[in-house]
């Protein structure tokens, strides 16, 4: 079973006046887990830890018992070798690319296999028809479940989410997490989205991290205030 | 004006160009994501001719490339010939020269690049061949295209290095800018009218072109 496993620290000095850093631990099962917390208090510095695109000062990070990173025995796997599928919140879709391109850009090989992966991942994200349109072409929505499509039709073994709904209105974000309820549904993955929004994270269910400080306040199976 | 300057002036600029092109992307790439410390100094480097008087770096091509070096040594032992006063030296002496007009506008480019691309390529597990070829380079395309033409227009117009390492022989080293100093040198003021004003038009329209594209890909990029 795909567990992800995290302890890590990461101090960061931006200013001479102030220091901010994240010093957390916490597993996340297979299903959602939400990283609330205030801005600044270091959700997505944790999410660029897991994925590889930050190096904790130390720690341990392990998804189904391979570890990814492990200071202690330097281990530290690059980012394309993590299969952790990432959706930012600006989405980062690649703007002279169409849609169709931009989810087959992950998947390795070519041929008949790649154009059916992409064509399978649009029907089922709703958006057969921008697959022929550039980003800047599509609507909000329509981005969205192109960059959702994109982490997923690699297969990630975790998926982190920073808060790729924000811009989206109600209707809109229960459509496409609907979809993304459905799709991970058969595919047992741990998911850990980073939202503000209350409504999201009831939607998606699941477990619950509190940040604050870049610390972890609480963590369960309880609804959260903020 | 002279046709034989102007054909050879074209060849030099276009393989200058081109080599610079081979050589700059791949030095811009390093300069624009290498997290070593020292990269200061290799970008002082690069730089360096821009702020350099021509003369002082003709004066040390020259000085290199004589027998005295073991550089002309090698160079004479493998062609036969000398580097110095000749087409091969002037080819190596605009490549030096032009390398900062190459370089700089391609690592703005690179740099230009939204950082967040780069990291979610990597994280859909793409190497970093593909990721520089299919999302780097069409995206900085602009800076790489502004230092191309750069590297080719700033060739065209070389004087003080061309005369130091190149010296001034017909249908060798007398490009456009030397051929004007010499039409200027005997009075003959019609006909370096004549060639300066070619090289003028043809400066304004190449930024011309090279300024319109770079708006045009600036819109379609950021639609």
């Amino acid at each position: 079973m795909n567990v992800l496993e995290a302890k890590l620290r990461k101090s960061f000095t931006p200013g001479k006046l102030r220091r901010f850093g994240v010093d957390v631990e916490f597993t996340a099962p297979p299903g959602v887990t939400v990283i609330f917390g205030p801005s600044g208090s270091g959700k997505t510095t944790i999410l660029q830890c897991l994925a590889g695109l930050l190096r904790p000062d130390e720690g341990l990070i392990s998804v189904g018992g391979e570890r990814l990173f492990d200071s202690a025995e330097h281990v530290d796997s690059p980012p394309q070798q993590r299969r952790i599928g990432y959706v930012f919140q600006e989405l980062a879709l690649f703007p002279h690319m169409t849609s169709a391109e931009n989810i087959a850009f992950g998947i390795r090989g070519n041929g008949s296999r790649k154009i059916d992966m992409v064509r399978d991942i649009l029907e089922r994200f709703r958006i057969t028809h921008a697959a022929e349109h550039r980003p800047g072409e599509i609507s909000g929505g329509e981005r969205q479940r192109v960059a959702l499509a994109r982490a997923l039709v690699t297969e990630p073994r975790t998926l982190l989410l920073d808060e790729p709904f924000s811009a989206l209105d109600d209707t809109l974000k229960i459509d496409i997490m609907t979809d993304l309820k459905q799709w991970l549904e058969q595919r047992p993955i741990p998911v850990l989205l980073v939202t503000h929004d209350r409504m999201e994270a009831e939607a998606l269910g699941g477990r619950t991290l509190l940040l604050k400080q870049g610390k972890i306040n609480m963590q369960g199976k309880e609804s959260v205030t903020v | 004006m002279s046709w034989q300057a102007c054909v050879l002036t074209a060849k030099l600029a276009t393989l200058t160009a081109l080599i610079l092109f081979a050589l700059g992307l791949p030095l811009a790439f390093w300069v624009a994501f290498s997290p070593r410390r020292w990269k200061f100094a290799v970008e002082a480097m690069i730089g360096t001719p821009t702020v350099l008087p021509p003369t002082v770096l003709g004066f040390y091509l020259l000085v290199a490339f004589g027998s005295g070096t073991s550089l002309g040594r090698w160079y004479q032992h493998v062609t036969g010939g000398t580097l110095a006063f000749s087409f091969s030296g002037l080819v190596v002496a605009s490549v030096i020269y032009s390398l900062p007009f190459a370089v700089q506008p391609m690592v703005a480019g690179i740099r230009g690049v939204d950082r967040k691309l780069i990291d979610a390529a990597r994280t859909l597990g793409v190497r970093k061949l593909k990721i520089y070829r299919e999302v780097v380079v069409p995206l900085a395309w602009p800076g790489l295209l502004t230092g191309l033409v750069l590297s080719f227009a700033h060739t065209v117009g070389e004087f003080g290095v061309v005369l130091m390492v190149g010296g001034n022989i017909p249908g060798v080293t007398r490009t456009l800018s030397i051929d004007i100093y010499d039409q200027v040198q005997d009075l003959n003021y019609s006909s370096a009218n004549q060639t300066s004003l070619v090289l003028l038009l043809f400066s304004y329209v190449l930024l011309c072109l090279v300024y319109g594209f770079n708006r045009r890909s600036f819109i379609w990029t950021s639609r």
